[in-house]
């Protein structure tokens, strides 16, 4: 049977620092597409470099829209998407095709686990890993859609995704932040530049503190992770924190701040069972497809309102 | 390619603490054999979980291999000299500290016996007994063992000898020797796939020595879940090589 042809696509945006390390880890690819977002940096010259066809498209607020019209002009029977912050590893050119020849007949799309790196630690603790990507599928059957933080969609179904064991196969080692003051100032800049609801009416300061306990109690694993764990945690719920903030000040008029009030309600807010759910549903991509589609299907039964 | 020009490669399942103890000694001997700048030294990140970190790595003066699944110590080996090929390759096992001057006292050798292929180094445990000073053959079912082993160093006299086979652990292999055998031969699963590849090396005609001048000190099999993977390989071993090597006397 002749090889399945793979398509390796990656998506860029001022992203010459970190591009040569993921095209490298492509360069066995069949066929590679770069999706540039207009840099003004050397991200193009060094895609040409790397042999790949540079596609310009205009700058989105998110990629997940972008992903989906890019992935429809792989001439591979297989897609490969990496973002320009990640890179394969030394072997990843044999497990990949090695993953495609044993399960590929059987399955559409492939959870890649990710490891993801703060400066030179690898975080593992607080359900940070295997943290599982869906980058691996047959042309056609995977769909994005256009918003944050929501699962891409394998069209055929959750029975179709096979997620990859995190000790046998390829992992994405996605090189997230160079340290922690990077970190910071990535967090502040998305917390500043985000879209906030404009109604003072439905503002609540307390579900912004309810966010902070949660990053403190979900990420901060000392255990595995040590000291970079709890500084990381303390960023994310700073970020809560920053965002129920800068929300208020958007409003006009600004409704009341109410801290006092909002400490004791936010920690009701959060029960841990809902932390441990959210860590383990991390670590099991699957299961979440499988929960989604259920969800789906209840909701198809109910009847519509209006 | 210049002729002094150097590999060094260490494969590593984690064990950091222990690399890097074993790169610092390592630059200290590239250092001492003025081959600094002229050698490349390559870890093989062999599916540590989490990986071994990468500017840790950089920082020790070492290119990162990284693999995600477990490899043999062959393929380990193999992919690093294809990745990196040079006139001399050190294979280097990761719980070795080199005293400074045993890789000069090892590219000595191989200049002034041109025909030999490969040169070995001797090594002590930490007690300061033997722990490799060449490797020898016995009868039946024993097989290739290391001379001396565990007995006390000054046993063994100081003169650089010839043997049929040397530890991997530290072996300086000839470049055009590692391509004419075609590396390390990847169906053994862990060990013994060095003894295989002096034995081949011997049927080509090349000889094979074991430098003794200097003392390196090696743990031995720090790697946890490495021994299971011994038996499969000595099985192998074996299977191909029983009666085709001399006992030694």
């Amino acid at each position: 049977m002749p090889k399945p042809k793979i398509t390796g696509i990656v998506h860029t945006r001022d992203s010459a620092s970190t591009l040569e390390a993921a095209l490298a880890s492509l360069a066995w690819v069949d066929e590679l597409m770069v999706v540039d977002m207009q840099s003004g940096d050397d991200s193009v010259a060094i895609a040409q470099r790397h042999g790949a066809v540079v596609h310009q498209v205009e700058i989105a607020p998110r990629i997940d829209g972008v992903r989906n019209r890019f992935t429809s002009l792989a001439s591979g029977d297989w897609v490969l998407v990496l973002d320009s912050d990640e890179y394969l590893s030394d072997d990843a050119p044999e497990l990949v095709q090695s993953l495609i020849a044993d399960k590929g007949g059987s399955y559409d799309a492939f959870a890649l686990p990710r490891y993801n790196y703060l400066g030179d630690q690898v975080m593992v603790g607080g359900g940070r890993h295997p943290d599982y990507q869906i980058r691996l599928f047959k042309k056609g059957m995977v769909l994005w859609p256009d918003a944050h933080h929501t699962l891409p969609l394998v069209t055929s179904g959750p029975g179709r995704l096979w997620e990859v064991h995190s000790s046998r196969g390829p992992h994405i080692h996605h090189r997230n932040y160079r340290d922690l003051r990077q970190l910071i100032t990535r967090q502040l800049d998305y917390a500043l530049t985000d879209l906030y609801p404009s109604d003072p009416a439905s503002f609540d300061f307390a579900a912004y503190l309810a966010r902070a306990h949660q990053q403190m109690a979900m990420r901060s694993d000392a255990e595995t992770d040590g000291d970079l764990s709890q500084a990381m945690a303390l960023v994310m719920a700073w970020d809560a924190v920053m965002r129920g903030l800068i929300h208020w000040d958007t409003l006009e008029p600004r409704p009341p701040l109410n801290m006092l009030d909002g400490f004791p309600r936010a920690a009701a807010q959060m029960p841990r069972w809902e932390i441990r759910l959210r860590r383990f549903l991390g670590r099991h991509l699957a299961l979440k497809h499988l929960l989604r589609a259920v969800r789906a299907r209840l909701r198809a039964l109910l009847p519509k309102r209006g | 390619m210049s002729p002094n020009q150097l590999t060094v490669i260490i494969p590593s399942r984690g064990m950091l603490a222990i690399l890097e103890q074993c790169l610092a000694a390592l630059g200290r001997s590239l250092e001492a054999a003025g081959l600094r700048e002229q050698s490349t030294v390559a870890v093989v990140d062999n599916a540590t979980a989490p990986p071994l970190p990468p500017k840790r790595i950089a920082a020790a003066g070492a290119e990162l291999l990284r693999l995600d699944a477990h490899h043999s110590f062959s393929q380990a080996n193999n992919l690093a000299a294809r990745r990196w090929p040079a006139a001399n390759y050190l294979l280097l096992n990761n719980d070795v500290l080199l005293q400074p001057e045993t890789i000069a006292e090892m590219l000595g050798l191989l200049e002034r016996i041109p025909q030999a292929g490969i040169c070995g180094a001797r090594m002590v445990f930490p007690d300061g007994t033997l722990q490799h000073a060449g490797v020898v053959f016995g009868p039946g079912k024993q097989g290739p063992y290391h001379l001396l082993r565990a007995q006390p160093s000054h046993l063994m006299p100081r003169v650089d000898r010839e043997f049929q086979a040397v530890t991997g652990a530290c072996m300086l292999i000839r470049h055009e020797l590692w391509q004419e055998l075609g590396g390390l031969d990847e169906s053994y699963p862990f060990g013994l796939e060095d003894i295989d590849f002096c034995l081949r090396t011997r049927q080509i005609g090349r000889p094979i020595f074991c430098c003794q001048g200097s003392e390196s000190l090696h743990f031995e099999s720090m790697t946890p879940g490495r021994v299971k993977l011994d038996v499969g390989s000595r099985e192998l071993f074996m299977s191909r090589w029983q009666g085709r090597y001399t006992i030694d006397g």
